[in-house]
């Protein structure tokens, strides 16, 4: 069983495997993406009290339900880490730091302008935008105890504390803020049945949307790691032969 | 660990050792014991000249103003916690001592808190009196800093560790162990706040002393561990 657990930490390996899946993963999240911005979009009927800038739902909750998941993948990533002392698991963690920030300030920005016209107001301190804004600051903080440690194996176990520490901490700011004030509506119960103010009219757009940003996040998380692994394996002999095989002759 | 020579010391006494050894080194240096406090003066009084000299107004804010400035102050003084002993070498023997690494932070957090934390709490009150606070919340600001700073060092902690290597480390250190402290601000600074409208305040307090033995019990690991990263 644990063979291929350390198979996965060998960077050829995954490079390799990694390659062979990306087109699959391109033709998914492009197939996924088109159909649910598409119909999120154009079908969706109108709610009755937030109009058309309901749609922006589509884009928001997906994107914020990634970035929650970034810390806990920071998380395992760290202990996997500082445990078993594989590389990949490093490279993968120092890769999702960024993204996360990304998709973080993106959630932001599309609660900003969801919140203008449904609260009045751009910015509201309340629970979630405020916990949000904190993991945004935690992530920020990891990324810049990275950079600033030179000996990269130093910053790969330092970050893995750090990231451990901060996922930990997660929930208890999270629960901590809220109790702190609350204005943003709580997380919907989404029922199968059309008694329920969401019907799967605007569920299944939603379900769509999720799955797309989250191939979205796969891939780009897959792409920076395979950059990672080119330059930190840049001397070892398959980078080379890779890097020969891919120069045009005599180039 | 089998080939040990030489006296054999208890957990106990190695902890008391390092806390009696921390504690005299802070006596000596009394400017580092000094400014923090001084800083958490200034800051407190930084915030009438900014916001408003309106009793009402400062009534208002003085929970929140001087909570936030003992969370600068423990900011500011967290550097001493482990810089000195990086510097003269003594750190790397801390690490090499067969006595768990644990109850060694441990002495060197609570030296800290005494030295640093401890001094704000009792300053605390003064500067509630010049912000207008309630009398009623005085208590109760006093209580929940009690319990609130010694999270601030053994969280601080784990920052000073993980940055004890690094060149500049003063303004990444806030970067990295601010927002881990925001559930104990948020919770200090509303008792305060419910203490003077008169507010039951039990709940407040249960999560301020559950927030402070988890991080009396896994903090200093953290801290522990995050030493050993930074001292190679």
């Amino acid at each position: 069983m644990w063979q291929w657990f350390f198979r996965l930490g060998s960077p050829k390996w995954f490079y390799e495997l990694s390659g062979r899946w990306l087109p699959w993963l391109y033709v998914a999240m492009t197939v996924l993406l088109s159909i649910g911005v598409i119909w999120a979009l154009l079908f969706v009927p109108q709610d009755y009290q937030q109009g058309d800038t309901i749609r922006i739902m589509y884009v928001h909750v997906p994107v914020a339900s990634i970035s929650l998941a970034c810390f806990p993948l920071m998380a395992v990533a760290g202990v996997i880490t500082l445990v078993w002392k594989m590389k990949l698991a490093d490279m993968v963690a120092m890769c999702a730091a960024p993204i996360g920030a990304w998709f973080t300030a993106v959630a932001l920005a599309t609660g900003a302008i969801w919140g203008q016209p449904i609260w009045g107001t751009w910015w509201a301190w309340d629970a979630r935008l405020t916990s949000m804004l904190i993991q945004f600051f935690l992530l920020i903080g990891v990324i810049a105890l990275r950079s600033a440690i030179e000996s990269p194996d130093a910053a790969a176990r330092a970050c893995a504390l750090l990231s451990i520490v901060g996922a930990i901490n997660v929930p208890i700011i999270k629960y901590s803020v809220e109790w702190w004030n609350t204005l943003h509506q709580p997380a919907s119960n989404f029922a199968m049945d059309n008694e329920s103010p969401f019907g799967p009219e605007i569920w299944v757009p939603l379900v769509i949307m999720i799955c797309a940003v989250y191939l979205f996040f796969v891939i780009s998380l897959i792409l920076s790691t395979r950059n990672e692994i080119l330059v930190r394996e840049r001397r070892s002999q398959w980078v080379v032969d890779l890097i020969a095989a891919q120069k045009p002759q005599g180039a | 660990m089998t080939a040990l020579t030489g006296p054999q010391v208890s957990t106990f006494t190695a902890f008391r050792a390092t806390l009696r050894r921390d504690l005299l080194i802070a006596l000596k240096r009394r400017n580092d014991l000094l400014n923090p406090l001084m800083f958490f003066l200034i800051v407190v009084s930084l915030f009438p000249l900014g916001v408003s000299s309106d009793p009402q107004e400062l009534t208002r804010i003085a929970a929140g103003t001087v909570w936030v400035s003992a969370l600068l102050a423990s900011m500011l003084s967290l550097d001493n916690l482990y810089r000195a002993d990086y510097e003269d070498g003594s750190l790397e023997q801390l690490l090499l001592s067969p006595q768990p690494l644990y109850f060694l932070v441990l002495a060197k957090n609570i030296a800290h808190w005494l030295v640093s934390g401890l001094p704000v709490v009792l300053l605390a009150p003064l500067l509630a009196y010049m912000l207008y606070l309630p009398a009623d919340a005085y208590w109760t600001l006093m209580l929940t800093l009690l319990l609130g700073t010694p999270v601030l060092s053994l969280f601080g902690s784990i920052g000073v560790a993980l940055t004890v290597g690094l060149g500049s480390r003063g303004l990444i250190l806030a970067v990295i162990v601010l927002p881990l402290t925001v559930p104990v601000l948020i919770i200090g600074a509303k008792a305060v706040a419910d203490a003077s409208l008169g507010l039951a305040l039990g709940m407040h307090y249960s999560l301020l002393g559950a927030l402070l033995a988890l991080s009396l019990s896994l903090a200093p690991l953290a801290s522990a561990a995050a030493l050993k990263i930074s001292v190679n």
